[in-house]
């Protein structure tokens, strides 16, 4: 009797993880979904049936869009702000956290991580006019003054990350190759940057998902000449950019999810395990 | 002598490599952050030339503004309910995926999906979701109130909104509640059971105390993320219907660039921090206590 009460218990919990489970699939998949086959549609066809998979293959949308010579400015905008954007963090981060996680006890050191830390209380609204301000001033509302920006805001959140990783590697390898001879350039290239690879993988999946998705800062330093538009700014502009066609607008949504899909079923893996060390650690 | 010079040579080299982060925070960051707060006890408008400090002027008008009391009551709901939203869901999700034994790497991974995407599209896709597929829905089941877009109604448009913050939102906690899970010892949950234990006190005297590390650093992001809110009410509503989905992000972002009361808007601003500041301390000392170190 009690063995059977048991039994039903527990095939309760399954169902009802399994109709859980499901919802969610559901409630990802379906949007997913649509915006994939609508994509491939006529304004026509989709009025007709929004939810039935096209007949046939309709390339018309993406003809558009990819014939029109600001959508590949846009794609080429937020790829070399990304790209530039993240060498540099992964340049500068690791070695700004390098030196405060082996001189931690000193004062000075002790002084910038903390420096440093304080931005991650400070909400992005508190800095936005200024910032816009000052980079007016600076004749920086341009890809490069956004790159300064977006290494410069870096900081806070990555030596956060990196000093709590590297204060958790052995000293012992980094003194013996100080006692063979080698520079601290040296021990960093060659001992510190193989032994960092989690955390530099962490790093440059959270800031590259930061930077290509970003809406706020390029609306405020990028907004004024369309030209340097990047892709989130070209979205939600595309109403005005022209005549509302949903299903074209689509195929935009689809090709600026397309490229970091494309990334994250290559390495989800990789990607998932490095976030999780990364917020956990965060 | 060698050895000593080769200590100051490495000094120099550890400090050489702080410079140019620290001069780039400090100019573009700290800079910002304390010409902001400067700001604020002006009356510039942005533009002009010259301006003038005026004190507490400023808040002082902020206070009697009921459109600020507005947004800060709008931002507030939004916080709540997004805060209830993920943590509930991802807690929920959470406990679903761990206890999966087949094809739990790939559903993990599809539930991430959503987290890649970008705000501003995710908002643009709901949009349409919520223009064309509900109203879809309704016309097929003869649902009138889903014939509707939610975005348009003052008293739906606030919940559609932060419902698809939620969706994109919920994925990060919930991986990190899993990994929170996954540190839990087998034979903890053995011996619960042998002793007999319901399944919600299992729940509550095992599994909370284990993620409880975990629900301090998911609260600290979600409330973050509840207050400082822009994109998603700016892609979607633009703030509207009258003013419904008018959060401070967006009240800061129109005062300064619309409104031309670029002083009032860095007020706005620094009020914020101080909310987040306090919510930020009050919770960590509340989460801070009784969990399980891992």
């Amino acid at each position: 009797m009690k063995i059977k009460g048991k039994k039903i218990q527990v095939n309760g919990w399954l169902v009802s993880r399994n109709i859980i489970l499901g919802i969610g699939f559901l409630m990802i998949a379906v949007p997913l979904y649509l915006v994939v086959i609508n994509a491939f549609k006529s304004l026509k066809a989709a009025g007709d049936n929004f939810f039935a998979f096209p007949k046939m293959l309709y390339l018309d949308n993406f003809r558009n869009l990819f014939s029109d010579n600001h959508y590949w400015g846009f794609v080429g905008n937020s790829a070399i702000i990304t790209v530039i954007s993240i060498s540099l963090i992964t340049l500068f981060v690791p070695l700004v956290s390098y030196a405060i996680a082996r001189n931690y006890e000193k004062r000075y050191y002790k002084f910038i991580y903390f420096y440093l830390l304080m931005g991650l209380f400070i909400p992005s609204q508190v800095i936005m006019l200024p910032v816009t301000k000052l980079m007016t001033s600076l004749n920086l509302l341009n890809k490069s003054g956004l790159i300064l920006l977006y290494l410069a805001f870096s900081f806070t959140q990555g030596v956060f990350l990196f000093v709590n990783f590297i204060r958790g590697l052995p000293l012992e390898i980094e003194e013996a190759a100080h006692i063979d001879g080698c520079t601290v350039m040296q021990t960093y290239s060659k001992i510190m940057v193989p032994m960092m690879k989690p955390m530099l993988a962490t790093i440059i999946v959270m800031d590259s998902l930061w930077i290509w998705n970003d809406f706020l800062l390029p609306l405020m330093i990028l907004n004024k000449s369309q030209a340097s538009w990047t892709l989130p700014l070209f979205q939600y502009n595309f109403k005005t950019e022209y005549s509302f066609d949903y299903t074209m607008a689509f195929t935009a949504y689809l090709m600026s999810m397309l490229p970091i899909l494309i990334v994250y079923a290559c390495g989800q893996k990789y990607i998932v395990k490095g976030l999780t060390a990364g917020a956990v650690k965060g | 002598m060698q050895k000593k010079r080769q200590i100051i040579s490495s000094k120099l080299v550890f400090f050489s490599f702080t410079i140019i982060p620290l001069a780039l925070y400090s100019f573009f960051y700290v800079y910002s952050v304390v010409t902001g707060i400067r700001y604020s006890f002006s009356d510039w408008d942005g533009i002009s030339p010259d301006y003038q400090f005026i004190g507490l002027e400023n808040y002082r008008k902020l206070v009697h503004n009921p459109a600020f009391w507005r947004s800060l009551k709008t931002t507030l709901v939004y916080t709540i309910l997004l805060v209830i939203g993920v943590i509930v869901l991802a807690l929920i999700l959470a406990l679903s995926l761990n206890s999966l034994k087949r094809f739990r790497g790939f559903i993990k991974s599809f539930f991430f999906v959503p987290a890649m995407i970008g705000a501003v599209t995710i908002a643009l896709i709901w949009d349409q979701m919520f223009l064309r597929v509900l109203p879809y829905i309704g016309e097929l089941l003869r649902i009138p109130w889903l014939s509707a877009s939610f975005l348009g109604n003052v008293k739906t448009a606030l919940p559609a909104v932060v419902f698809v913050n939620i969706w994109q939102a919920v994925a990060m906690p919930t991986l990190i509640f899993l990994s929170g899970l996954q540190v839990i010892p087998d034979e903890q949950y053995e011996s619960a059971m042998l002793d007999g234990a319901t399944t919600f006190q299992k729940f509550r005297y095992l599994t909370f105390p284990y993620i409880l590390p975990t629900v301090t650093v998911n609260l600290v992001l979600i409330i973050k993320a509840g207050f400082t809110t822009f994109d998603y009410s700016y892609a979607l509503t633009g703030g509207g219907p009258v003013r419904a989905t008018e959060v401070i992000g967006i009240m800061i972002y129109n005062d300064a660039f619309q409104n031309m009361k670029f002083s009032m808007a860095n007020a706005e601003a620094c009020v914020l921090f101080i909310i987040i500041a306090v919510f930020s301390v009050i919770q960590i000392k509340l989460t801070s206590r009784g969990g399980v170190n891992t």
